[in-house]
């Protein structure tokens, strides 16, 4: 007996459940299911409606008075016409640009820095440290920070998407903590051996910290992805916008502003705004790398939040 | 859709200067304050005797007789678009010098830039110097600006829409550090040298003066009404139903036309309007006895407030709008959900022309007004115009004048070889010419063309019949013709008025507690509470403030 209950024991049952746990009631289960389905869908449901808008004919939307939510018929004009000025894919390619240069840039910028305030021993460690924090207290001003990307000559280029919001302490601080961490022993015993700082940045605390880097990573990315503000401030040039960008003047277009209580007559300007399907297809534009991406980072992105949660 | 970055904020930057490193918050000479109002401002008020000597002198320059003459600040009427062309520009604006930047605000999907757009290469070889524009979105123009300005970097041109000068605080020291003053070029007989700057009308070119100084050319409105309240003329014929004479008549149709089982509401958004059929002020009106009385005083405010709520309370506004302030209204009349909702006139003709294509019947129309119980409406509308075009200080005086000679260009009237390229680009390449002469634009000039042009020029508004919209100028005129006579007259006109902070903060809020009000999700009997709340906290300051500013220029 003991000999064939041991195996089935350790192995888990088709149904899931250890040996000592109660199958659930119908309603239990039911009602279990009834939630899930409800949260999978406020999730879904939104990006659905978004898509299936996007490939509606004009018609369609008509007589939804708006958001479709069943398609009737693919209809892509939407998205041809979107390519076809070329002002979206230049938009994207900035935006992707942007996202992996700066990732790249804000990661290298962080780890070194937080590896370097992580050192007790480190030049001027306390007062930098201070320095950074201080800035979750006092932020610099629109004008000033206007003031110093303008003078830097960064004006029009996609570093003034970049530069200005290179570091986060947030997350400096959220991988200094982490590596204050690892235990010292391994680092001594690296240093016994002859690595320098650099190497045991390298080759141990940053193996240690693959979980907590991805999530950085990914609020970086996402990030830069997203920033909007920046360019409203810095880009003058239409050519440089960033999706984002394009994205609200798609949204927004033909609202006439409207005043202290009255609408504001423009002339000409409302005349010709671009339909829902066009807008939406370009919110599917915006999203998709998103949708993309997240998947392959969603494995470190729990590893890392409950890492950071215990450890910081 | 606010934008957030951390640290945009007045309130931060005084931290900065406070703990000492203001430095850098007030670098390059002086503190203009850029950010918001700041809380101590108290106004100021410039007098309309002062505006009045520095004014061009007006010298109409009209090629071709309207059709329809439009009375006052209302745009003549075009029914058919001229044959023959004239030159009304012969001496070529552009003496060679760098390239212009312009900035003005678009609401839309940009045009390519300068070196990419066909438009743009044939309108600046016409000027003889490049213009190269720089759209920036309508909706967050005050941020940009916000940063422009207090940084001291402005472009060649600078267009600002009237409603964000009102909101920058402090606009008079700014224009006079950044802009250039334009009073010698252009006042009185001055004017000439550039004839369709001088014939922009003298109501717009009032709101143009700075501290005593003319500081920008105007873009004239050609439209002064601020609402319409439009309506499915379609679906009421189809129905049998009439236009209603009356609030009751309004209700009544309202249920009639409601049919939440088909998803048809009859209203959107429609209490501005109600306001004015009730006969309430837009804001001030003159007491009989002296001094300024607020619109949340007078009775007929409390009145349309109820009769708005009463349709909210029985069913009739559609409930995206019950639920939310950022209802697609427009689509959901373009649809037939709503019947009627509020909109500036601005939004007919294109919603018209879209539209007629999807569904040849469909016709939107302002709703004839009519009175409450009795009384007259009054319609809420204001000359004021729509932008400003500044020019940057310390260009010297043959680079101002050739951009004057710019917006004169830009300025041409309708019937001029200059207006068509304007407004409609290369024939063949950006328009086609339809039967009746009138150009249609192509899919190339929908794509190219962002009002670069026309946003920084003035031009005097005309309205030109054309083909996908036949019967629009004479309904749209028509209703403006019509309706002139009941527009409230601004007490304000001509005084150039920078608000308190106080005050300027209290509207925002107030409105909100109204709406919730209209929801009914706070009793009627609460009016009184808001009243007081509002006339506490800076209404007051508010009244006094407009009191002094009618005192001070004897009106």
């Amino acid at each position: 007996m003991t000999v064939t209950t041991e195996p089935a024991a350790r192995r888990r049952p088709r149904s899931g459940r250890a040996p000592w746990e109660e199958p659930p009631s119908p309603l239990g289960a039911a009602t279990k299911a009834v939630l899930l389905t409800l949260l999978v869908a406020a999730v879904l449901l939104p990006l659905w409606v978004v898509l299936v808008t996007s490939l509606a004919s004009r018609e369609t939307i008509d007589a939804a008075g708006g958001m479709v939510l069943v398609p009737r018929e693919v209809d892509p004009s939407a998205y041809l016409t979107i390519f076809n000025g070329g002002q979206i894919s230049r938009a994207v390619w900035i935006s992707t640009l942007v996202t992996v240069v700066g990732t790249a840039l804000s990661l290298t910028l962080t780890v070194l820095a937080a590896y370097g305030l992580s050192r007790p021993g480190s030049v001027g460690h306390r007062g930098l440290l201070f320095f950074f924090l201080l800035t979750f207290l006092i932020f610099p001003g629109l004008v000033p920070s206007y003031l110093v990307v303008a003078g830097l000559g960064l004006k029009d280029s996609i570093w003034s998407l970049i530069l200005p919001s290179a570091i986060s302490v947030f997350n400096l601080v959220v991988i200094r903590a982490f590596f204050l961490n690892i235990p010292g022993e391994l680092l001594d015993s690296a240093r016994v051996d002859g690595a320098g700082e650099l190497r045991i940045l390298w080759r141990i605390a940053l193996p240690l910290s693959r979980a907590v880097v991805a999530v950085v990573g990914l609020f970086y990315a996402v990030g830069y992805w997203n920033a909007y503000f920046n360019s409203v401030l810095y880009i003058d040039d239409n050519d440089m916008f960033p999706i984002q960008r394009v994205l609200q003047s798609y949204i927004l277009a033909g609202q006439s502003p409207s005043v202290s209580g009255a609408a504001v007559s423009l002339p000409g300007i409302t005349a010709y705004p671009p339909t829902l399907a066009v807008k939406m297809a370009v919110v599917v534009v915006t999203v998709i790398p998103a949708v993309i991406v997240f998947p392959f980072v969603q494995r470190h992105f729990t590893k890392g939040v409950i890492t950071g949660a215990v450890k910081g | 859709m606010k934008p957030s970055l951390p640290g945009v904020s007045t309130d931060r930057r005084s931290v900065l200067r406070l703990i000492g490193l203001g430095t850098a918050a007030t670098l390059g000479g002086g503190t203009l304050a850029a950010c918001s109002k700041e809380a101590g401002s108290k106004g100021t008020a410039t007098k309309a005797d002062a505006i009045r000597s520095v004014l061009p002198t007006y010298k109409p320059a009209e090629l071709l007789k309207p059709d329809i003459p439009g009375e006052g600040p209302i745009p003549d009427g075009y029914l058919a678009y001229p044959r023959q062309l004239v030159d009304a520009v012969t001496e070529q604006p552009g003496r060679g010098g760098p390239a212009i930047r312009t900035m003005s605000p678009w609401w839309g999907p940009t045009p390519p830039t300068l070196g990419k757009n066909s438009y743009l290469a044939a309108v600046n070889a016409k000027l003889g110097v490049d213009v190269d524009p720089s759209l920036q979105d309508g909706t967050t123009y005050a941020d940009k600006l916000n940063a422009m300005l207090g940084a001291r970097d402005v472009p060649d041109l600078l267009s600002i829409p009237n409603w964000e000068v009102d909101k920058i605080a402090r606009f008079s020291d700014a224009a006079k550090a950044l802009f250039e003053d334009l009073t010698d070029h252009l006042k009185g007989d001055a004017a000439a040298t550039y004839p369709y700057l001088a014939s922009l009308p003298t109501g717009a070119w009032e709101y143009s003066v700075w501290g005593g100084r003319l500081a920008a050319v105007p873009f004239p409105t050609d439209g002064p009404f601020g609402w319409a309240l439009f309506h499915r003329k379609d679906l009421l014929d189809k129905a049998g139903l009439a236009a209603p004479t009356s609030p009751e008549e309004l209700h009544e149709l309202g249920r009639k036309l409601t049919d939440p089982a088909k998803g048809v509401w009859a209203f959107g958004t429609v209490f501005d309007m109600v306001q004015q059929f009730f006969g309430c002020q837009q804001i001030w009106r003159k007491k009989p006895g002296g001094g300024l009385e607020h619109k949340y005083e007078n009775p007929a405010f409390a009145a349309a407030l109820e009769f708005t709520a009463k349709l909210f309370a029985d069913g009739l506004v559609h409930p995206d709008t019950v639920s939310s302030k950022g209802a697609d209204e427009k689509q959901l009349f373009k649809s037939g959900k709503i019947v009627m909702y509020q909109d500036g006139l601005g939004a007919w003709q294109g919603m018209q022309s879209e539209q007629t294509k999807v569904l040849p019947s469909f016709n939107m129309q302002p709703l004839p007004v009519f009175g409450a119980n009795g009384g007259k409406p009054l319609i809420w509308g204001s000359e004021k115009p729509i932008f400003f075009t500044f020019v940057k200080k310390g260009l010297g005086k043959d680079r101002v004048g050739e951009l004057l000679r710019v917006l004169n260009w830009c300025a041409a009237p309708f019937g001029s070889r200059e207006f068509e390229l304007r407004e409609y680009g290369v024939e063949g390449k950006h328009f086609t010419r339809s039967a009746d002469g009138s150009p249609a634009l192509t899919e190339l000039g929908r794509r190219e063309m962002g009002a670069q042009y026309t946003h920084i020029g003035g031009r005097v508004p005309v309205k030109v019949r054309s083909a996908d919209t036949p019967n629009y100028v004479q309904e749209y005129l028509g209703y403006y013709n019509k309706n002139i006579g009941l527009m409230e007259k601004d007490l304000f006109a001509g005084i150039k008025l920078e608000l308190p902070a106080n005050w300027s903060k209290l509207l925002q809020p107030t409105e909100d507690k109204l709406r919730d009000i209209l929801r009914g999700r706070r009793p009627l009997s609460d009016l009184e509470a808001v009243k007081k709340e509002f006339f506490a906290t800076g209404g007051e300051e508010g009244r006094a403030f407009h009191e002094k500013a009618l005192a001070d220029n004897g009106r």
